[in-house]
């Protein structure tokens, strides 16, 4: 009895938060992952290899709206090996939804964190225009996140690490120094990953 | 390579594995602080007077609330290594615990203790080793909650690698709790919080370096 309350104050969400997630993964995560995912424990490889082409769809759709496109398949990968590597720490006693979840947003965390270590590649005049609805989802959730920190780190973040700018071009526009524009970028890109940590899965 | 060829790739030669188990890795725990326990005893280092704790308030705070937060300490720790644990409402709970076990040393301070001198009740000289002593009791259960937080799959590896320092800290007091001399709660309070407090800050700055899912 007091295991189930010591797990119940280490595994409640927030408050209200049950609920929805309930209501999230029925609608997320089919009903036979479970089943799929016990078969793939027993050692059953039919049943991994359909389980990880449902999860991959699932993960691609789930990194579409929260990453540029040329990461979504790095990310969708990464997310599939830590699967097959944590593949034991499933417990059927719950859904496995939840579960996916939880290793998703690790592996987004993991992304932001290496693209804001990544130097930015130039960007062609003639690149290719694809179906934007990604991208307008992902400026979407940029731009709220943004409106989170401080003026100066968002605008030295747009211009730098959205816009492309250098930092002596950003600092030239924003009126400060570059090694102050970088520190923002720094501070910023912290805060962002802090919030992205503790903000609760969202489909 | 493609999605399609990675899952592929995966997927043949799929081996069984063993499923994680909370009871199993809690049951590796216990029979390690049974074994330090047992170790330390054996070497004649026990208080002549534990025979008689039920007739002792003191050493039953002592005994008792130590062991009951190692207890609930260590399955907080091992249940915040799975993917899906919030371990922050965890350490919240474990942290009113101790709180609650140190007001509780206000209830069984023997008389006379309040009127010594303050230096005098903490004794540092003794203190320090008492802390250090719990700090090394604490090594091996650390060692032990890292391997497991390693095998299995923590999403919040700091507040998992601080729950396991908390837990070490509580199992090597609880180690240590059987043969210290001395019999003033404040005593107790401050170096036995300070040798756990330096047993979680150890393992929250050097597990998670080592482990990520």
């Amino acid at each position: 009895m007091r295991s189930d309350f010591l797990s119940r104050l280490i595994s409640k969400p927030a408050p209200g938060a049950a609920a929805d997630n309930r209501e999230r993964s029925s609608r997320t995560a089919p009903d036979g992952w479970n089943s799929l995912m016990v078969a793939a424990q027993n050692g059953h490889g039919g049943a991994y290899r359909r389980l990880l082409g449902e999860m991959s769809e699932w993960l691609t759709r789930y990194f579409q709206r929260r990453l540029p496109p040329g990461e979504v398949d790095d990310a969708v990968q990464e997310t599939l090996l830590a699967v097959h590597r944590r593949r034991h720490t499933y417990d059927p006693q719950y859904p496995l939804g939840p579960w996916l979840a939880a290793i998703a947003k690790n592996k987004w965390v993991d992304q932001l964190r290496s693209l804001a270590h990544r130097p930015m590649d130039e960007i062609p005049d003639d690149i290719a225009v694809g179906d934007h609805e990604a991208s307008v989802v992902s400026s979407s959730v940029l731009a709220s996140l943004l409106d989170t920190l401080r003026p100066a780190q968002a605008q030295a973040i747009l211009l730098v690490k959205v816009q492309g700018y250098s930092v002596e071009e950003a600092s030239g526009q924003i009126g400060l120094s570059p090694s102050a524009v970088k520190m923002n970028i720094h501070r910023g890109l912290g805060r962002l990953t802090a919030i992205i940590e503790k903000t609760p899965d969202v489909e | 390579m493609s999605n399609e060829s990675l899952i592929a790739d995966l997927s043949s030669d799929l081996a069984p594995v063993q499923r994680r188990s909370m009871l199993r890795e809690g049951g590796l725990v216990f029979a390690l602080g049974a074994v330090e326990l047992g170790l330390f005893l054996v070497l004649g280092v026990m208080r002549p007077d534990m025979h008689h704790m039920g007739s002792s308030p003191f050493l039953m705070w002592r005994v008792g609330s130590l062991g009951l937060l190692a207890v609930v300490a260590c399955v907080l720790a091992i249940q915040s290594y799975s993917p899906t644990a919030q371990p922050r409402r965890g350490l919240m709970f474990a942290s009113a615990l101790a709180v609650a076990a140190i007001l509780g040393g206000v209830f069984v301070t023997p008389d006379g203790a309040s009127e010594r001198a303050l230096l005098d009740r903490i004794n540092p000289a003794s203190g320090i080793v008492c802390a250090t002593s719990i700090f090394v009791l604490s090594l091996p259960i650390v060692a032990l909650l890292g391997a497991l937080m390693r095998r299995a799959a923590p999403t919040q590896p700091r507040r998992s690698a601080l729950a396991s320092g908390i837990a070490a800290g509580a199992c090597g007091a609880f180690v240590f709790a059987f043969c210290c001399p001395f019999n003033d709660p404040l005593y107790v309070v401050v170096w036995y919080t300070i040798g756990c407090a330096a047993v979680a800050a150890a393992a929250r700055w050097g597990l998670p370096h080592r482990f990520r899912l």
